[in-house]
């Protein structure tokens, strides 16, 4: 699936747990190892790693996905660093309940424009760089909070910080240039879920930082202030770290000038257009917005609710806020697995089931978090409505791949930024208003997941079905070739532009599920093993 | 998962202890008795100074449980607009509108008198004291205030430390600059470095 040439698009397959050929290793024939190429791992052609060894740093391979997740996950970590420390900056600036949610709505909102420009600052510069001007140029935004003296300044500030959530893109493109194309799922999720984890270690990290400020000295309204600071330093070692050990392409960094040219670029207009076009890529934009969307509001509200509503110390508050966050090590993964798992009997119909039934159970055990009134059941339906919102986020990337081939991209882009307008719309709504207690709010928020799950009924497929109709029954229109290839013009097909299409829908085919499995395997698709 | 299950299992263990304290809820501020007299006057830049005593038109033995007396800064209505945290609930063990103690004392008999210099982490507001009775089993009997019942009058109020500093904002700005300097740094560098490369 996928393929080695790195046409656009190619970078984003995955973002998943897991794609069609989850696999640690790539063992398809037409991947050639080349032999002659000294590095730790094995590589394919373009000397992009055909293996993950996930607790290895191997040059380059290996060290730029370590580089690259913990840099992403450095940006969570400043985003929200602010978060569990509310009970005390509220208090400082003088925060009405307004300020703290408008704080929070910003902090999410910025990085919707910053994701879409890094795509084209990765083309400019590199992903290492991209990576590196980012974040160094955030720690500014960062180091700043130590001069914000009332709700004006905090919610300016977190807007700032937000844009260093542009990593995501960096992160995903850093890893097309060293992985090869049929394991990039693996390595793109769990680079997407560890990366989304730093949102869960902040709860945990700022209070106790605070904490031991507090003990050396400070007083309270300082200490948070100096707090800051280690998200601050963060930035700056990573960002040294990412230029000094890191490298934009497995032979070097001055190998980018030579390849430039050499693959004929797709029109972002036309590509633009099939995106846009394409109903499935706006019920996707919905969806992600109720599952990453929710996630993010949910690290922005949760230390502060812990708080509030079971009068618990700030750093107990931050460790239950923490367990939120940090289930994303292998919720994420497991969502795009459990996608996986179902396609392989049910194809794409079983995709589109385990995400309305992941989706919808994470919303419901939200609704519980909100109507919980013991710390226990809080804490239990909080953990559950994390796994439910994080596996959903897995399962909607391993489904995304298939909407489009030629806007592939543009599609991820935009229903990222879904997830984002998703999180800046349920704080609002929720969480800034007088309207709703935070119990209240949680409680609107699930139903709100619940409901909004049910467009995921209307993704059609003509070659697979949907939730509840079949596939068409046109023998033209029910080829996985023909919804790919409509993608491209007649001329654009005249100069065989859709042959990348054509490929990935012979590798589509398994979406069908077990009655296509059964028939002969065709040549050159990857064998299904774990 | 190993990390994760560690953590939610020391998360529970976390959550048994507090949830075994609350045994006397349901207590409520109604049934309390304004048996004391609060009086709070300004005494200067930081400082308060606090009197209460058992009031004189009461009952005479309405003191007669009090093992020990509370004095605590509590937010005026003013300054509960917009901020949930700080609401007023009839029940006392959910009440949020007196969450900063003074003092804790035994009690005594005697009209008694404390100048209190306001603590740097009281945030910017309006307030008043109020003082509670509690008996021996730790539950509050009686209460009293230095405004009146609807908490509009004799409102003092304190304008907090900003926290901030120059040396922090100094630091600050030191590392800011170096994370921007050392980045273009290292940017030109590389840029010489290859431009150099290429033309060997």
């Amino acid at each position: 699936m996928g393929d080695p040439t790195g046409e656009p698009g190619s970078s984003m397959h995955g973002v998943t747990g897991r794609e069609q050929s989850f696999a640690f290793s790539v063992a398809s024939p037409i991947v050639h190892t080349d032999k002659t190429a000294k590095f730790d791992l094995p590589v394919d052609t373009e000397h992009k790693a055909t293996v993950f060894k996930l607790f290895s740093f191997s040059k380059p391979h290996m060290r730029t996905f370590h580089l690259s997740w913990i840099s992403f996950s450095t940006c969570f970590v400043s985003t929200f660093a602010a978060a569990p420390l509310v009970p005390i900056i509220r208090e400082n600036l003088n925060l009405t309940k307004q300020d703290i949610g408008n704080a929070g709505v910003a902090s999410v909102s910025g990085s919707i424009f910053s994701r879409l420009v890094m795509g084209a600052v990765c083309d400019l510069l590199g992903p290492r760089y991209g990576c590196a001007f980012l974040v160094m140029l955030s720690a500014p935004t960062v180091f700043s909070m130590s001069f914000v003296s009332g709700a004006a300044g905090f919610i300016t500030v977190r807007f700032m910080i937000g844009f260093c959530l542009a990593t995501f893109v960096s992160c995903q493109y850093w890893m097309s240039t060293m992985f090869n194309s049929q394991i990039i799922g693996l390595v793109n999720g769990t680079a997407a879920g560890w990366g989304n984890m730093g949102g869960g270690i902040t709860q945990l990290l700022m209070p106790v930082v605070y904490e031991i400020i507090r003990r050396a000295g400070a007083s309270a309204f300082t200490a948070w202030r100096i707090a800051f600071f280690v998200p601050g330093w963060l930035h700056i070692i990573m960002g040294i770290l990412v230029l000094t050990l890191g490298q934009d392409l497995p032979d070097g960094n001055r190998a980018a000038l030579e390849k430039a040219g050499e693959v004929a670029k797709d029109k972002f207009g036309k590509i633009m257009w099939y995106a846009v076009t394409n109903y499935r890529t706006w019920i996707f934009v919905l969806l992600y917005g109720y599952s990453m969307g929710v996630e993010l509001s949910t690290d922005n509200v949760i230390a502060e609710y812990f708080f509030d509503r079971f009068h618990l110390k700030l750093h107990t508050a931050g460790l239950i806020a923490a367990c939120f966050g940090m289930a994303n090590f292998f919720a994420r993964p497991a969502g795009g697995w459990a996608s996986d798992f179902s396609a392989k009997y049910f194809g794409m119909r079983g995709r589109l089931w385990t995400l309305w039934i992941i989706q919808t159970a994470g919303g419901l055990f939200c609704v519980w978090l909100g109507r919980a009134n013991t710390l226990v059941t809080a804490v239990v339906a909080m953990v559950l409505f994390s796994l439910g919102a994080q596996a959903a986020c897995g399962a909607t990337f391993a489904i995304v791949p298939f909407v489009s081939r030629r806007a592939l991209g543009i599609i991820s882009g935009l229903t990222g930024a879904g997830g984002n307008f998703g999180s800046g719309l349920t704080q609002l709504l929720f969480f800034s208003t007088n309207q709703f207690t935070t119990e209240e709010g949680l409680t609107w928020m699930g139903v709100m997941i619940v409901g909004c799950t049910l467009p995921v009924a209307f993704i059609h497929f003509p070659q697979w079905g949907s939730m509840f109709l079949p596939p068409s029954k046109d023998p033209v229109k029910s080829t996985e070739e023909h919804y790919y290839a409509s993608e491209w013009t007649e001329q654009e097909k005249q100069k065989n532009m859709h042959q990348g299409s054509l490929r990935f829908a012979e590798n589509a085919k398994s979406e069908g599920g077990r009655r296509v499995r059964s028939a002969a395997t065709p040549p050159d698709s990857t064998p299904n093993n774990v | 998962m190993a990390i994760h299950t560690l953590l939610f299992a020391s998360l529970l263990i976390f959550s048994l202890i507090p949830s075994s304290r609350e045994g006397n809820k349901g207590r409520l501020f109604s049934v309390l008795q304004n048996s004391l007299d609060v009086t709070v006057l300004e005494a200067g830049k930081d400082m308060v100074t606090i009197k209460w005593k058992l009031k004189s038109s009461g009952k005479v033995d309405a003191d007669a449980t009090f093992k020990t007396i509370q004095v605590k800064l509590c937010y005026a209505p003013i300054s509960q607009v917009d901020r949930p945290w700080r609401k007023t609930h009839n029940e006392l063990f959910k009440d949020k509108t007196c969450p900063h103690e003074i003092v804790s004392k035994p009690y005594d008999k005697t009209p008694q008198s404390l100048d209190w210099t306001v603590d740097l982490d009281i945030p910017t507001g309006t307030y008043f004291v109020r003082a509670y009775g509690i008996d021996g089993d730790g539950q509050e009997v009686a209460y009293g205030q230095s405004s009146d019942e609807g908490r509009t009058k004799n409102l003092f109020s304190v304008q907090a430390i900003s926290g901030g500093h120059v040396s922090l904002d100094i630091a600050s700005i030191l590392f800011s600059v170096f994370s921007v300097v050392s980045l273009l740094v290292f940017f030109v560098k590389e840029k010489k470095k290859a431009k150099l490369e290429q033309r060997e």
